[in-house]
């Protein structure tokens, strides 16, 4: 009896205090794009550093379009995206942009190619160019092996509008990678490989220049690498109460928020 | 009140089968028996569930499961044929030829193999196993044959048949040498004093005896390999694809899904709609398939009872 | 016979041995079937050689101490970053929750089926059910556990999404979901032990005025705890080893996140890491692209679960062979020594 009565009573308040649980410090979810996370990682943590009385917002991956439908469904408070509003997004959303970011090409350590031109970077995406032999300046020889995204990320929208414009599209054979990190990864492991990822995720890999600029930080920012797109924050309708909070601090251009985004992407003005 | 428990436990299971196979009805109606048909690719079926269009002609939960259920069926049915034979073989190592100290390291040899989580082995697989193979068995030539349609890297058929293989060893190592063990000596006896020599007996009338646990084990492995979601996820290629057999060998290097993979790699891009019930009429065919060799292994050690041999 | 004289010893007539039977004197079939014997046997050892090699080597190159003290940073290079802190407590706690589940309701089966088993068509329903339990697929009991615990029902097993949908993924769902894949190794030990006790214990029981729950409780429990302990480490065995249940049931994230502040329960509603997910997502197939990590931490799991399943071999040979098993281990081998191989 004294056992069970312990086991009563342990159980009830157990109970007690998990109901109330959730309904103190209602914390935001934030999720979406890949390229946008590990920016929206570090806000979050200096947020919480500068409110300690706010929880830090739960960051999520899941590319582009699912922040973006998350937003609109309900699952998400704040969308993350890498792409620009298309008319096929759900109505009714506000878009905030909060920072710029660049488009690399990468391809493997063991490949060091320097740059690639308009035409050969169309040429092997496309599926034209079949061979390393056929690649001025590779350092390997045998077939390209392809790294796509998936159609849910921004960061293939930019790959498509900035490398290769409207009509031509990635070769169906190349391999889809679910986030930047993927992609990453699969490049690094394979000497043939080549991709593209948001320039956060170079490390281990190596930047291909494109059309004689390099792919860094310097030249994205000063407008002379070609392949910069925007970060945008999604919400359902004008932001409000806690995102709305949250958003204004990380728009607000102050010093936490500038050292931040200035160390690997591009600040707005 | 033990009593009730345990209704309690039948009545789970019954709601596990029941809220599944509830919530995967959807997608099967939509497609009907076409679900397990080919027609198309996956991953563009499961982009547009996802982004919420539907495929021009087609409703918003079409699906055409083909190219995963063919990557199951040929890693579990080369996997288990494999292992049919290393685990006969090694059993009979194991109960007639080897010295005593060697089945000393043996025996915590299988139970080292048993053990070993299947992220562990995944880890191997594709940090090890995928970038030998890449070097050494997939050469450029290979690569350019298959370039139109898809890409060759380590992760294939041949790495995920493999390791499965290890993993499923011991299973079947352990109710074959069980049996082996449990041959009535006079029988081999008999044998011995007929002149027939060591392995003939060892051929003809123990293994033969032991037929019936060999299938069980057998049936318990399949079972084991079609419920392995993390280490195919991981060494098999991630790409849904039915491997032609008539590519000749390359049929071997080229990237399979197992059904179980893909419920691992499409769980994370679910939302509300479309996606999720597809991920649960897998489920549904898993479980159906579980529930199913469940029921075969019980029947495969029926015929065992007929001469008492332990399984 | 010679007659013998009182008190003359005689030696003991002498043994012929025929000549052992030599595998040079089999057709070629045959012994290449015996060298492949020997050849699987070696292979096996040295398959396992191997692994434990690789995992020793590149598990130990990468392990340092602090790495088990840390929690892992949200870098995306992780190499440098970070330990694994927060995976080895995640461990502990799905492993605590999965155990402290599976063992009563485990024990309490099992005890059903030995000791009381009426109806017998529900006794045979439930051995099958739990014979399905032990069939079914990680992945799909995963998969389960999303559907039942999203319900807004058990909205306080786990945490709420922004628009009030439950989540249904916590360190709570994914150690009940657990429990499941410890439940049948824990009710097959636990059975097995009970019908390996003599039946006059129990008699002797119920002579002295004992109800069957006094003696299953006083009297058979105890006398079975080696079993049941050993079916216990099995079960928590298997929870360590287990990813599929944890990338579904527990949110993936690298460290902890506790749902709200409170101290035990904000974490256990939270989302959180293990072991096997951190190798999981250290390794290529997941984000963290950290393969030495992810080595150190897949060796610290493989050493756990090798300890585990050495202390199983110490609690199942702390048992005493019954009589019965003695007397047929003794006629096996004196059988196979008359054997023309054996002499």
């Amino acid at each position: 009896m004294r056992a069970h009565r312990t086991l009563i009573i342990s159980l009830a308040v157990t109970l007690v205090l998990a109901v109330p649980a959730g309904a103190v410090g209602k914390r935001l979810i934030v999720g979406g794009s890949t390229s946008v996370l590990p920016l929206m990682q570090k806000l979050a943590a200096a947020y919480h550093k500068s409110f300690p009385k706010i929880p830090a917002p739960q960051v999520q991956g899941g590319q582009s379009d699912i922040g973006i439908s998350g937003v609109a469904s309900g699952r998400f408070d704040i969308g993350d995206s890498s792409r620009n509003p298309l008319p096929s997004d759900p109505a009714g959303l506000r878009f905030t942009k909060i920072a710029e970011d660049g488009v690399c090409i990468i391809t493997n350590s063991a490949n060091a190619l320097g740059n690639l031109s308009e035409e050969t970077v169309q040429g092997i995406f496309t599926g034209g160019i079949r061979d390393w032999n056929e690649v001025p300046g590779a350092k390997i020889g045998g077939p390209i092996d392809l790294f796509d995204r998936d159609n849910a990320s921004g960061t293939q929208d930019a790959f498509q509008h900035i490398f290769l414009g409207e009509e031509k599209k990635i070769s169906p054979s190349a391999q889809a990678e679910a986030s930047n990190g993927l992609e990453q990864s699969a490049v690094s492991a394979d000497k043939q490989g080549i991709g593209f990822v948001s320039f956060k995720f170079t490390g281990g890999v190596n930047t291909v220049g494109y059309e004689g600029v390099a792919c860094n930080l310097r030249n994205s920012t000063s407008g002379q690498y070609a392949g910069v797109r925007n970060f945008w924050m999604v919400t359902k309708g004008p932001p409000k109460g806690e995102a709305l909070k949250f958003i204004s601090w990380v728009t607000s251009g102050n010093k936490t928020t500038k050292a931040i985004i200035s160390s690997s992407w591009i600040v707005i003005h | 009140m033990l009593g009730a428990l345990s209704v309690g436990v039948l009545a789970l299971i019954g709601l596990m089968a029941f809220t599944v196979i509830d919530n995967a009805w959807p997608s099967f109606s939509a497609n009907g028996l076409s679900w397990f048909g080919s027609g198309g690719d996956v991953v563009t079926q499961f982009r547009a569930m996802q982004s919420g269009t539907p495929l021009p002609g087609h409703s918003l939960l079409y699906f055409r499961a083909w190219p995963l259920i063919s990557g199951t069926l040929v890693t579990t049915v080369l996997a288990v044929a494999i292992a049919i034979v290393v685990s006969t073989l090694a059993a009979i190592f194991l109960t007639e030829f080897a010295p005593a100290p060697m089945r000393r390291v043996l025996e915590p040899v299988v139970r080292l193999l048993a053990g070993v989580p299947s992220v562990v082995y995944g880890l191997i697989g594709i940090l090890a196993l995928v970038p030998w193979i890449n070097e050494h068995l997939i050469s450029n030539a290979r690569k350019h044959s298959v370039q139109y349609v898809v890409q060759l890297n380590g992760q294939d058929l041949m790495t995920a048949t493999l390791i499965l293989t290890v993993m499923i060893l011991p299973i079947m190592i352990a109710i074959t040498t069980n049996a082996l063990a449990s041959v009535p000596g006079s029988w081999r006896e008999g044998s011995a004093a007929l002149g027939v020599n060591r392995w003939r007996t060892i051929w003809r009338v123990s293994v033969r005896t032991a037929r019936p646990a060999i299938v069980a084990g057998a049936v318990l492995a399949t079972a084991r390999a079609l419920g392995e979601a993390i280490m195919l996820s991981m060494v098999s290629g991630g790409l849904p694809f039915a491997a032609n057999p008539l590519d000749g060998l390359t049929f071997l290097f080229e990237p399979v899904q197992p059904l179980a993979a893909t419920i691992v790699k499409e769980f994370a891009g679910q939302q509300g709609g479309a996606v999720p019930h597809t991920i649960y009429a897998i489920s549904a065919v898993l479980l159906v398939s579980a529930l199913l060799l469940s029921f075969a292994s019980w029947a495969a050690k029926q015929p065992l009872k007929r001469y008492g041999i332990g399984a | 016979m010679a007659s013998l004289a009182l008190g003359e010893r005689t030696s003991p007539p002498a043994i012929v041995h025929p000549p052992r039977e030599r595998t040079t004197s089999w057709p070629l079939v045959d012994r290449a079937c015996y060298g492949l014997c020997w050849a699987t046997g070696i292979g096996l050892c040295l398959i396992a050689a191997a692994i434990l090699l690789l995992m020793l080597v590149e598990g130990i190159s990468d392990l340092r101490l602090n790495l088990l003290f840390e929690s892992p940073l949200p870098s995306l290079n992780q190499s440098q970053a970070g330990g694994f802190f927060d995976p080895i407590v995640g461990t502990f706690i799905v492993t605590a929750i999965g155990t402290a589940i599976a063992a009563p309701v485990g024990v309490a089966l099992a005890t059903w089926l030995s000791e009381y088993g009426r109806p017998a068509w529900l006794a045979r329903a439930v051995e099958s059910g739990v014979e399905m339990i032990a069939g079914t697929p990680s992945i799909v009991l995963a998969i389960f556990g999303l559907l039942l615990f999203a319900r807004g029902f058990f909205a306080f097993l786990s945490q709420s999404a922004a628009d009030g949908n439950v989540t249904g993924q916590s360190f709570l769902v994914a150690g009940t979901m657990m429990s499941l894949l410890a439940l049948p190794l824990v009710v097959a030990a636990t059975r097995e032990s009970l019908a390996q006790l003599p039946l006059r214990l129990r008699e002797s029981s119920y002579a002295l005025g004992k109800t069957r729950a006094t003696t299953i409780r006083r009297v058979l429990l105890p006398a079975i705890r080696p079993g049941i302990a050993s079916g216990v480490v099995l079960g928590m065995g298997r929870i360590i080893g287990d990813t599929a249940i944890i990338t579904i049931l527990l949110g993936s994230s690298l460290k902890n996140q506790p749902a709200s502040g409170t101290p035990i329960i904000g974490t256990l509603r939270g989302f959180g890491s293990t072991l096997t997910s951190y190798v999981y997502n250290n390794s290529p197939a997941g984000e963290g692209n950290a393969p030495q990590k992810a080595y150190a931490a897949a060796f610290v799991l493989l050493m756990i679960v090798l300890a585990l399943n050495a202390l199983v071999v110490r609690l199942t040979r702390g048992v005493e062979p019954s009589a019965a098993a003695l007397a047929r281990r003794r006629r096996v081998f004196s059988r196979l020594s008359g054997l023309p191989w054996n002499r």
